[in-house]
């Protein structure tokens, strides 16, 4: 008979019901698969006992999950949350129990615990490069649309402060409460102004609301204008529909087309386990990526103890479906690589760039010179002296 | 003339005045995510350089209050205080280092990057303020030297108050300088100075 392999508990926090519930659910999906291979895999000589929470998308119900779980469930580990707020809620707690928080969603920087292990990207993975571009090769000046957030206002003042150094501007900030689907006012406004570009931060059923009816009205005045995203993600392609949903410019670090063995092979098995015609997001794939980190660090800690189980952490380099990651010990973020994509038929993403390796997570943007995103070469400039040396077209 | 943005504050130098070795490796980390680099002295030392510190961290329970209430710390550097006891005979002491911001102990790496930016932005704004109001001393001592020129020219060339003071302006316009610059001058040569070209 085999020996029973050791178990470790862990916390698993996403909102299955609430307002994002759509994200809670895929995200909670991989994180079940990934459990299920790290118990099924010999490399691993022990298993995870996960512990799911609902805290339903209300913000004070993460602190009552995860400390249940730090309690109840004796997790040392949890994997979760998914806006900053939720985040927010947990971090006091995990800092005061010395526990670790596994976060999967990139979000708008500026934080740094010792007790979380920031997965997602930073912001120098996702904005920088989306507001690079779009100033290298669509526009200086932007009409921006976001839901009324942390993510959207430290997004716009990034692109604010990027855009003003290449002598652009912000056309307009038009904000909507998150889940407010009355977008007609501000489609009509894109409309009458025929702005050169659209920055499209708005989330969940307000962006699929607001594609739906840009695309509409553009068509109808027979106009095209450019729309820029650092969320859009595969299962949301689906949600809008075929034609509102191509031709938007997103930023991520994962996209379902990675044309890598190690993403070919887990979209396979993911669609093995969930359905032919289901997606994978960068936030499903990057809860798979939390557990495999935690996984790899546990096994090289040889316990799940929080202290050695983030110095085992560290530096560990997991050749993961989006590629190499690893954490940076000096920040808990992750090495991660940015690309651009635009969105096309069949809810895919075609990817069009890609950073030429791993970039150093810069939670701050501490080390962005925002003077030389906006840069531009004068007319008779070399246009390759010009596009930035860490980029690379891959199509 | 822009002003530096406070947001960004890779590259500049912190001196951490403290004692407590736990709270110090927390705030080592953090300034290095920043970009920050760190010098650290012992609060019974209390020495700090002339030179190349933007920003003092000082454990304001590290440092006894003197009975004599002078101020702790003579310096034109933005101070971020950290406490822990909120007792008035210590924030009496804190009041008169006139911290720029501060932090409450026990630390956590959250908090810091608020209190450098808003100790930093604090401190432009000081510097601005108090150039501003040197400024506005300076002419407030010019006004001597102006009214004495209003009164040589109403005298010169029987003008009125207002009238002088017209010309006054009008020609310092012209002239590309100061009413101040040119009172002094008017003072100096007993008259209207005699130019016709503009000056630098």
């Amino acid at each position: 008979m085999p020996k029973t392999k050791p178990s470790i508990p862990l916390g698993l926090v996403f909102s299955r019901s609430g307002p994002y519930a759509m994200m809670g659910r895929e995200m909670e999906k991989s994180a079940l698969m990934a459990v299920d291979e790290v118990n099924q895999s010999a490399a691993f000589d022990f298993t995870f006992t996960p512990h799911l929470r609902d805290p339903g998308g209300v913000v004070p119900a993460y602190h009552t999950a995860c400390e249940d779980l730090i309690r109840n469930a004796g997790a040392d580990h949890i994997v979760g949350c998914y806006t900053s707020a939720s985040r927010k809620q947990v971090i006091p707690i995990v800092e005061r129990t010395e526990r670790l928080l596994w976060h999967p969603a990139r979000y708008e920087g500026f934080e740094s615990s010792d007790n979380v292990i920031y997965v997602g990207a930073a912001p120098n993975h996702t904005v920088v490069p989306l507001v690079r571009h779009m100033l290298e090769h669509i526009a200086r000046d932007v009409f921006c649309a976001g839901s009324n957030y942390v993510w959207t206002w430290e997004t716009n003042r990034v692109l604010r402060e990027l855009v003003a150094s290449a002598g652009g501007r912000l056309l307009a900030e038009r904000l909507l409460e998150l889940g407010d689907t009355s977008v007609d006012h501000i489609v009509s406004e894109i409309i009458d102004r025929h702005p050169p570009a659209v920055f499209n931060t708005l989330v969940g059923e307000s962006s699929y609301s607001f594609m739906r009816a840009l695309h509409a009205a553009s068509t109808r005045a027979g106009i095209s204008i450019p729309m820029l995203s650092c969320s859009l993600c595969e299962p949301e392609l689906k949600m809008i529909g075929p034609a509102a949903s191509v031709g938007c410019i997103t930023s991520s670090a994962y996209f379902e087309s990675i044309e890598e063995d190690e993403n070919r092979a887990f979209v396979a098995r993911w669609r093995a386990r969930h359905g032919d015609d289901s997606h994978v997001s960068v936030d499903s794939q990057s809860t798979y990526v939390c557990i495999m980190l935690l996984a790899r660090a546990i096994r090289r800690a040889g316990s799940a103890d929080v202290a050695a189980v983030r110095r085992a952490a560290a530096n560990d380099c997991y050749d993961s479906p989006q590629g190499p990651v690893w954490v940076d010990p000096d920040n808990n973020h992750c090495f991660l690589t940015p690309r651009l994509a635009r969105s096309i038929d069949g809810c895919q993403f075609d990817i069009f760039w890609e950073a030429e390796a791993p970039e150093r997570p810069d939670p701050y943007l501490s080390h962005l010179d925002f003077a030389s995103v906006g840069a531009r070469p004068d007319k008779q400039g070399d246009a390759t002296a010009w596009r930035p040396t860490h980029l690379r077209v891959v199509k | 003339m822009t002003r530096p943005s406070p947001f960004s504050v890779r590259g500049r130098h912190a001196l951490m005045i403290m004692r407590d070795e736990r709270e110090m490796s927390i705030l080592r980390r953090q300034l290095g995510r920043l970009g920050m680099s760190v010098t650290e002295t012992d609060p019974e030392a209390l020495i700090v350089p002339d030179t190349g510190i933007d920003v003092i961290i000082l454990d304001a329970d590290s440092i006894p209050i003197k009975p004599d209430s002078t101020p702790p710390l003579k310096t034109i550097v933005p101070v971020i205080a950290l406490i822990g006891t909120e007792t008035p005979s210590r924030l009496k002491w804190l009041l008169d280092l006139q911290p720029a911001s501060f932090l409450i102990k026990p630390l956590r790496s959250a908090g810091l990057y608020t209190a450098v930016v808003v100790a930093f932005d604090g401190a432009q704004r000081r510097s601005e303020g108090a150039a501003y109001v040197e400024k506005l001393e300076d002419r407030i001592r010019a006004r001597r030297v102006v009214f004495g020129a209003m009164l040589q020219l109403m005298r010169n060339h029987s003008l009125c108050e207002d009238d002088a003071f017209t010309l006054i302006r009008q020609t310092a316009m012209r002239h590309r300088t100061t009413v101040e610059q040119l009172s002094a001058d008017i003072i100096a040569l007993g008259g209207m100075p005699n130019r016709s070209s503009r000056t630098a």
